[in-house]
């Protein structure tokens, strides 16, 4: 590390709670002029807490925040801007219909003596800047005609523009080729010889050895520390990243011989290859894998929300065929998605609507109208069951707490008395407690005999819940984890999810000595 | 608690609180005049077409669609149906007759009824099957109905349709016409039936979170064109009651009433984004309207200054709306703050 380059951001101490969690707890960031800075951690680790509070989004509970010599307490997101703080999402916003020319304008666009665009001397100027950042892209092309690199490193190019001294990269990479990463990272590389320092935010290990200087692991709202990447190995990173911590929950398996969900084979070009998979009665599996390796199209495939392409499911041993929903839901495949306020609930609606959504055919009265008495029974009921904490059934649904929401996602699925429950993140943006009770329910389903397959990137949550875990990388099935086998640790899962492989590392000892 | 349940009870039926204001202002303004049965049965009569055109409209917009149609839809089934059953004549001073076939009533209000419906059955084709935008398909649909309106009448009036034809625009059961109790039956009814039934459910998901509805199983598609016939049949019905009550076909009938149906579905508490709202609302919509046209009228007030007014309603029912969300919102806020305070404290 370069350490004759000046400091450009020194975070200390930066402590931060949400109602009913510790978001961060006394956590130092220093970067420098000129370096590249991964940043690491599981979700929720806090990583975009602390990128939040960097950007004026969030105010932090107590710390000190340093830019460039300049001390804040307080910070709004326009003094962020002003202190050369960027953010470049993974997915760019710009004004998509208009040119490169303008985009890097906008605002300022040369003006004629008529006081109309001077569009030849906007054109040469943007040639000119983009130039010198060593950057050639076509400055008369619609931004909406540009690639994606293209679109992310025009961002960057953006933000160096308004003097941005530190650019925060999120998950840049995630929709890119290998070709286009090189090209992003030889951009960025450019730049941090031209002093521009980086935060470098990726789920994917391998770029963090590639391009980052020095990385920051973040656990549980926690700093476990700040290394030199020269000096460490990926197990080694990933054993940091997941410490040691218990499990959150332990069960015993209610597994029986019968296979309801048997996928064979199933490819859709794109997203997953070849994928078999058995799921017996009663038995909990875990299906891991980063953005982008298939396993969440797979879940929405399952349930025939995406194309699914060909290969052979049976449910119950009869082909699977349905083609929406519905008949998912009639065939007893029944699915948790991973976005509850799109595609979970009816947030405006009540909670009796929403639990019975699925189930409006069983209720009807010999008139064909709906029975309140009936249904009011049947929501009372999965409200008791599954403790959600509502006033009264008649709440809108929207007004729950995460957790309650989640729990009558649930009872909407559970409502139809589904053979195979397919999971999607289910304890995404809830809080521990009903962490607990959501895997607890899955435990209760599952003894009841149904299966269920939970698609999560929440390791350690599967470990503790899960029968088996399969992980998925590049589209395929890569790995298979039994629980109770000396192999199956967080940090093996972690890295064949990474798309390692556990065999070729012998050395990696356990983390629990 | 029992305070912001209060709160909410008044926010729900503030539309009728203010309909009962206006009563009162325009009972001390006009005096005897405007608490008269015959004037309370004008206020009913002038609400009933409108009334039931924004039954169907409500509908649409409670699947999240806008039906601009079912003007053009009213132009064109009365003009038929009185094409349908006049006599042939020639045309003089910009009147004329039918095609001469004299058709009998009983055969063109069905035909009317399920012209309305497959009009209704194509927009919600065109809207969910083809992926075309709402409100472009329905504003074409207008148009091109009105404009067939036009070649069938010539533009001309067809005036004198036949008795039996008229009793639902024109007829009355003792002092009441027979118009004002189907439309209140029909309100009722729609009522019931949305809150009852598997279709009210679906619609007012759908509306509510298209995307949603349809992982919870449900057909959004099938629902839109669904709330589209009966959009289409509540155009056929309307047609039949107008040109009742009017007992001339003229190819004009119908012009910007698409505006009145959406503005009273709006002013009772309908959102335009869909899945929310309620029938009964729209019904308060339409009374107010029609009270504020009938009060304005009997004070004498200029009618250029009637349209105004009624722009002016329609932004207060908006303003209105915004703020119960809000003020629901706020409501909300303070309960929970106070909740995790307690949590906090335990």
């Amino acid at each position: 590390m370069d350490t004759s380059q000046p400091v450009i951001l020194e975070m200390k101490g930066i402590s931060k709670a949400f109602p009913g969690v510790q978001a961060l707890e006394n956590v130092d960031l220093v970067v420098y002029g000129g370096e590249i800075h991964g940043l690491v951690g599981k979700n929720g680790a806090g990583k975009s807490t602390l990128m939040a509070i960097l950007m004026g989004i969030h105010q932090m509970d107590s710390g000190t925040l340093e830019i460039n010599g300049h001390r804040f307490t307080s910070m709004t997101p326009h003094e962020a801007l002003e202190a050369g703080i960027a953010y470049v999402p993974q997915q760019v916003r710009m004004m998509d219909s208009l040119t490169v020319a303008e985009n890097i304008l906008a605002g300022n666009l040369p003006v004629n003596r008529l006081g109309l665009v001077d569009w030849k001397a906007t054109y040469q100027e943007a040639q000119e800047r983009l130039h010198k950042l060593g950057l050639e892209l076509d400055v008369h092309e619609r931004v909406e005609g540009l690639g994606v690199v293209e679109q992310t490193m025009l961002a960057i190019a953006k933000a160096l523009f308004s003097n941005a001294k530190l650019i925060i990269l999120d998950e840049p990479t995630a929709a890119l080729s290998r070709v286009d990463i090189d090209r992003l990272f030889g951009f960025v590389r450019s730049l941090k010889k031209m002093g521009v320092a980086f935060i470098y935010i990726s789920h994917h290990l391998e770029e963090v050895f590639e391009i980052c200087d020095r990385v920051t692991v973040l656990r549980n709202g926690q700093l476990v520390g700040t290394y030199v990447v020269s000096e460490l190995d990926i197990p080694k990173l990933i054993r940091f990243m997941v410490g040691e911590d218990i499990r959150d929950y332990e069960r015993s398996s209610s597994k029986q011989d019968d296979p309801v969900l048997v996928v064979k084979g199933l490819t859709r070009r794109g997203h997953y290859e070849e994928v078999n998979l058995v799921v017996h009665k009663g038995e909990v599996v875990g299906l891991s894998g980063l953005a982008g390796s298939g396993a969440a199209s797979l879940g929405r495939a399952l349930f025939g929300l995406e194309r699914r392409g060909i290969g052979e499911i049976w449910v119950n041993g009869k082909p699977f065929t349905a083609r929406d929903p519905r008949q998912a839901l009639d065939q007893g495949l029944a699915y948790l998605p991973q976005d509850r306020y799109r595609f979970g609930l009816v947030g405006s609606r009540p909670v009796r609507e929403n639990v019975t959504y699925t189930i409006l055919h069983q209720l009807l009265n010999p008139a064909g109208l709906i029975s309140f008495f009936k249904e009011r029974t049947l929501v009372q009921r999965y409200i008791n069951d599954l403790g959600v904490v509502c006033p009264s059934p008649e709440q809108r649904v929207n007004l729950l707490s995460g957790g309650n929401q989640q729990k009558v996602v649930f009872a909407k699925l559970a409502a139809t008395r589904p053979s195979i429950l397919v999971l999607h993140e289910p304890t995404q943006g809830i809080d521990v407690r009903a962490k607990i009770d959501i895997y607890r329910i899955v435990d209760e389903l599952a003894s009841q005999g149904v299966a269920i397959l939970i698609i999560s990137s929440e390791v350690r949550e599967l470990l503790g819940v899960c029968d088996r875990i399969l992980v998925m990388y590049n589209g395929k099935i890569t790995a298979e984890f039994k629980a109770g086998e000396p192999v199956t640790t967080p940090e093996n899962i972690l890295l064949t999810i990474e798309g390692g492989n556990i065999y070729e590392q012998k050395q990696m000892d356990p983390v629990r000595s | 608690m029992s305070r912001s349940k209060w709160i909410q009870f008044v926010l729900d039926r503030m539309i009728w609180f203010i309909l009962l204001l206006v009563i009162l202002f325009f009972w001390l303004r006009a005096g005897d005049k405007f608490l008269t049965g015959i004037n309370l049965i004008n206020i009913l009569l002038h609400a009933s077409v409108l009334g039931v055109l924004t039954i169907g409209q409500t509908i649409c917009l409670l699947s999240g669609n806008f039906d601009l149609s079912a003007e053009g839809a009213v132009s064109l089934l009365t003009v038929l149906a009185a094409w349908l059953m006049l006599p042939y004549r020639e045309m003089t001073l910009a009147q004329a007759g039918g095609i001469g076939w004299e058709l009998s009533p009983f055969i063109v209000i069905p035909i009317i009824l399920v012209l309305g419906t497959v009009i209704g059955w194509i927009n919600g084709f065109l809207i969910t099957r083809l992926r075309m935008n709402n409100f472009i398909v329905t504003l074409a649909m207008q148009l091109f109905l009105r404009g067939l309106a036009f070649v069938i009448s010539l533009g001309a009036i067809m005036p004198g349709t036949p008795k039996e034809f008229n009793w639902l625009g024109g007829g009355r059961i003792g002092a009441i016409p027979v118009s004002v109790i189907v439309t209140i039956l029909l309100f009722l009814g729609f009522e019931f039936f949305l809150k009852y039934s598997r279709f009210g459910r679906e619609l007012y998901a759908v509306g509510a979170n298209r995307d949603a509805a349809r992982a919870s199983g449900f057909k959004p598609a099938l629902t839109i064109t669904k709330a589209y016939m009966i959009g289409g049949f509540m155009a056929g019905l309307a047609s039949w009651m107008l040109l009742g009550r009017l007992e001339v076909s003229v190819p004009t009938l119908g012009v910007g009433m698409t505006l009145e149906t959406v503005a009273s579905a709006v002013i009772g508490g309908v959102a335009l984004s869909g899945g929310s709202g309620s029938i009964m609302g729209a019904f308060s919509g339409v009374l107010l309207l029609s009270v504020v046209d009938t009060g304005l009228n009997l004070m004498e007030v200029d009618p250029f200054w009637v349209t105004g007014v009624r722009g002016l309603i329609i932004l207060v029912a908006l303003l209105l709306e915004v703020q119960k969300a809000r003020i629901r919102v706020g409501a909300v806020a303070t309960r929970s703050g106070s909740s995790t305070g307690t949590a906090a404290k335990s």
